[in-house]
């Protein structure tokens, strides 16, 4: 028989709401309610999430705004109004805290602007609520973005910073870390003195330290005028004491303290160079690797930051053993998404430039670690895995001893293909569904997700792509390894991709494995490929596509002699559509330089191959004074000049029958007067394929009357 | 007949501190992909004896004077096939190498053998491009040079592992060769040392061109 509800018991989320919204409940009940509530969902996800579905979040803002209305009476009534003010705004910084729906239902139901009232309330614990709330908020990119170039806006957060009252000072501090994202908005808050506001927080509480590190290290990110007012005079130690709090009693203050110098030094080469700074970062972050919570795993990241793209940086990290530590960690055991993904994209940094890191990290042997996280659950894992191993496969003497062409490392990389290529494709198709199937209210909301899906997708595919890349380039025979995964016909499908970013590394990728490939898998290559779709990547809208087409061209037909042949095939479609494009003045250098460097492997061919290509550089019927050839010898860029000389230099190689023929069309045309001015360009190689090119035009004399 | 090349003038000295590039230009026939052929002749005082010798490049960082590739020895008495190794090549850039092999503040390079000044000296000296270098050389391993304009290569290559045998198929990679590159003709000299071998074993080499009738040049590039 049912019993009575025990006022112990917490109760059931629909009874909750349904007191709280009922115009029924006396008043002393719904806020026992709202403490129930608060109780039951604070650290408790699961629960924040059911109660949110049963629209627990307008009912609470709702009563929120009737107790922020002005009340009648004083005294008690004016107590247990404060007393709800607290309990609803705990809870709705309860549903906001770590978690974006939260977040989401919170604004919606127009939480904000109530929040932002109770900052100037004169009870000292709703203002705590009120701003506590709010800055839990403002963690969440979905926070509104505070416009600080309104002045009214400006003078509000001035007044927050300028508050006695801890919690809001931090406020003011978060909001400036959510929402300084200009130069316009850092000059903005600099020059309203808010630097010197944040450098006093900065000795304040814990609270106010972290909010302030946080919100410095926006402020000065990428802008090197801040930078240097922060190290100003006017500013005293600040330095001194953000370095100080590297060694503070609090992993999370250390940690963002190193984030702050870090965005000091990546915005200014002035500051924090000597090696000094540069080895306290590495070692500080290197130690909070080791906690167990949220900073170990941000840990990761943010020495990431300070070694990207940095060779110095990644060699201090080498000679303190990071990369030991890292692997260490990565052997210990599985680990929570966000920290593996941390430790793969930092050891991916880390290696991404130097030798020695390579060899540390495959001497440790974590590469099958690395190969089982290519089949992740997480997506992000999966690129991150991807990112580590195109940057590891950098290593060309490993690349040569065949460490990456094996069925483990291939197998999962084309899945990634498969997986990702059927991915993009059904989120593109909903795309264009939602756009045109549904109104117009749903449309925004709904397709922002579909492009944030697609566009992280895309990401992924161009890591995996990356990755494939590299491995692909492996000199070893082995190189089928990766088209008997069905690699080829993944990298082919996405050469039609309608992102230009997929079809350049798919063909990248082709180029790269099409390099001294022996000619029967070449061959296979083109029967999946076929000449439709190369001479269409080379009339492809992206010039960077034009020119990876090219490149693959010229490695399809460099090796063995009869490599020519099964390229070009007989009726030259492919070599037409590469003069015609040679011809067109609007092609980028790059893309002339790859052309002519397929024309001039054509050209060391026989003398069909030599014939069809001339008559592709120097066409019969010529109205043009001034010739394709003489064009490019002019070039500014010395790579085009030595390429166009190596295709003359072929077409008039000594020992071929027909060669007598082309010189005197290479004479007629204007060439040899062109060569020989460039015998001292101040290029080497041009100027000695220039010498090399004169003596052999030289070498059946001077035909022109 | 072809036209003699008129050899440029002897590598200008850089005076006071380094300005502009003084490191050797790329050349298109010292690049990935390239394929050279030729011997190398392991004569002892026993007998005469040559390998036939394929190299290929096929990685090349010139920033940090980084060459490697394969080579592959044909006929050779102990093995059963042909031998391949890879080796790494220190190209003498006088940024990241100079002609001094071991004299970096006495710290062994990482060729892993040390060889004196006077080797260097010796080994050097027998490439007819060199002689125009040496007083530079012999003042400071000619680390004031400027090699820009100079048609002439010159590198280390070290064997670092037998690719396609094991390491006890009788055969030694523990040595260098010093290696003169033409820029001109892609053609390559060297002289392998090593203390415990035969002096100045020769390699020769050409650039070949697989049965072509000219130059083929093929491509790829890391992400």
């Amino acid at each position: 028989m049912p019993t009575s509800a025990n006022s112990n018991h917490p109760s059931r989320p629909e009874d909750l709401i349904g007191r709280l919204n009922s115009a029924h409940t006396p008043y002393e009940a719904k806020l026992k309610a709202l403490r129930d509530l608060k109780n039951q969902i604070i650290g408790n996800r699961t629960k924040k999430l059911v109660f949110l579905k049963l629209g627990a979040v307008p009912s609470v803002v709702s009563i929120l705004s009737s107790a922020a209305a002005p009340q009648d009476g004083g005294g008690g009534n004016r107590e247990f109004h404060e007393s709800v003010l607290i309990q609803s705004a705990a809870a709705i910084g309860s549903f906001a805290c770590g978690l974006d729906e939260g977040v989401k239902a919170v604004l919606d139901a127009g939480a904000f602007p109530l929040l932002m009232s109770l900052i100037s309330h004169l009870n000292e614990k709703v203002v705590d609520a009120g701003a506590r709330s709010l800055k839990l908020i403002y963690q969440s990119k979905l926070a509104p973005k505070y416009d600080f170039l309104q002045v009214k806006n400006m003078e509000f957060l001035l007044s927050l910073l300028n508050s006695k009252n801890e919690k809001v000072t931090s406020l003011g501090a978060s909001i400036i870390t959510h929402s300084c994202q200009t130069a316009a908005e850092q000059q903005a808050l600099s020059g309203a003195g808010v630097i010197k506001r944040l450098v006093c927080l900065l000795g304040g509480s814990i609270n106010q330290k972290d909010a302030s590190l946080e919100s410095l290290a926006a402020m000065v990110k990428g802008n090197p005028e801040v930078a240097s007012k922060f190290m100003g005079p006017e500013n005293g130690r600040a330095l001194g004491v953000v370095i100080e709090l590297m060694k503070d009693k609090y992993p999370r203050t250390r940690l963002l303290a190193s984030m702050c110098l870090i965005s000091i030094r990546n915005t200014s080469t002035s500051y924090l160079q000597d090696l000094g700074i540069k080895s306290a970062l590495v070692l500080v972050l290197l130690e909070l690797l080791d906690d167990p919570g949220q900073v170990g795993d941000e840990a990761p990241f943010v020495l990431s930051g300070l070694v990207t793209e940095k060779e110095d940086m990644q060699k201090i990290a080498f000679d303190a053993n990071v990369i030991n530590k890292f692997c260490e960690h990565l052997t210990a055991g599985s680990f929570q998404t966000k920290r593996l993904q941390g430790i793969f994209l930092a050891l991916s940094d880390l290696c991404s430039k130097l030798e020695c890191c390579r060899d540390r990290l495959l001497d440790l042997q974590v590469l099958n670690i690395v190969t089982e996280a290519l089949a992740h659950d997480s997506a992000e894992v999966r690129a991150a895995a991807c990112i580590f191993f195109k940057n590891v496969s950098r290593s060309v003497k490993n690349l040569s001893a065949g460490q990456f062409m094996n069925e483990a490392i291939a197998v999962p990389l084309v899945q990634l293909l498969c997986d990702s290529r059927t991915s993009v494709q059904y989120l593109s198709s909903l795309f264009w569904i939602f756009r045109y199937g549904y109104a117009i209210e749903h449309y925004n909301a709904v397709t922002i997700y579909l492009a944030v899906g697609i566009s992280r997708l895309m990401k992924n595919e161009v890591a995996a792509l990356g990755a494939i890349s590299n491995v692909v380039v492996n000199f070893m025979a082995r190189k089928s390894v990766f088209m008997e995964c069905g690699g080829v016909k993944q990298l082919v499908q996405l050469t039609k991709s309608m992102e230009s970013a997929i079809r350049v590394n798919a063909v990248w990728a082709l180029k790269n494995l099409v390099f001294h490939l022996s000619n029967r898998c070449k061959e296979e290559i083109l029967l999946e490929l076929t000449s439709t779709t190369l001479v269409s990547l080379i009339n492809d809208p992206e010039a960077s596509v034009q020119e990876q087409a090219l490149g693959l061209i010229r490695n399809l037909v460099d090796g063995t002699l009869n490599s020519i042949d099964c390229v070009f095939g007989e009726d030259g479609e492919l070599l037409h559509a590469i003069g015609r494009k040679m011809r067109r003045s609007t092609s980028k250098v790059e893309v002339q330089i790859q052309g002519m460097y397929a024309l001039s492997n054509v050209a060391s061919g026989n003398e069909l191959h030599k014939e069809a290509v001339m008559n592709q550089l120097l066409p019969q019927a010529v109205d043009d004074k001034e010739t394709l050839l003489v064009k490019f010898l002019q070039s500014s860029d010395s790579r085009l000049r030595t390429a166009t000389l190596w295709a003359i230099i072929n077409l008039t190689y000594p020992s071929s029958p027909n060669t007598c023929h082309r010189v005197n069309k290479l004479w007629n045309a204007g060439i040899v007067s062109q060569l020989k001015n460039m015998v001292n360009d101040p290029c080497l190689d041009v100027k000695l394929r220039a010498w090399t090119a004169v003596g052999q035009l030289m070498m059946y004399g001077d035909a022109s009357t | 007949m072809p036209v003699r090349l008129v050899e440029a003038s002897s590598p200008s000295q850089v005076s006071g501190t380094t300005h502009g590039n003084t490191l050797p230009q790329p050349c298109s026939l010292l690049s990935v992909g390239q394929a050279f052929s030729g011997t190398q002749n392991v004569s002892s005082l026993q007998k005469d004896e040559a390998w036939r010798v394929n190299v290929r490049i096929q990685g090349c960082d010139l920033d940090h004077g980084y060459l490697c590739g394969t080579m592959e020895a044909l006929n050779v008495p102990m093995a059963d096939t042909p031998v391949v190794t890879f080796w790494e090549g220190e190209i003498v850039d006088t940024k990241n190498y100079t002609f001094f092999t071991g004299k970096w503040g006495a710290t062994v390079t990482g060729l892993g053998i040390m060889s004196r000044v006077e080797d260097d000296i010796k080994h050097w000296t027998k490439f007819p491009s060199f002689p125009p270098l040496l007083s530079q050389v012999e003042a400071d391993g000619g680390k004031s040079l400027d090699l820009s304009n100079y048609p002439y290569v010159f590198m280390r290559w070290k064997e670092q592992y037998f690719v396609n045998v094991g390491t006890d198929c009788g055969l030694t990679i523990a040595g260098f060769y010093y290696v003169c590159f033409s820029c001109s003709d892609g053609s390559i000299n060297g002289f392998y040392y090593d203390p415990n071998s035969s002096p100045f074993q020769k390699l020769e080499l050409k650039s070949t061109n697989d049965g072509r009738s000219g130059f083929s040049f093929s491509t790829y590039e890391l992400q």
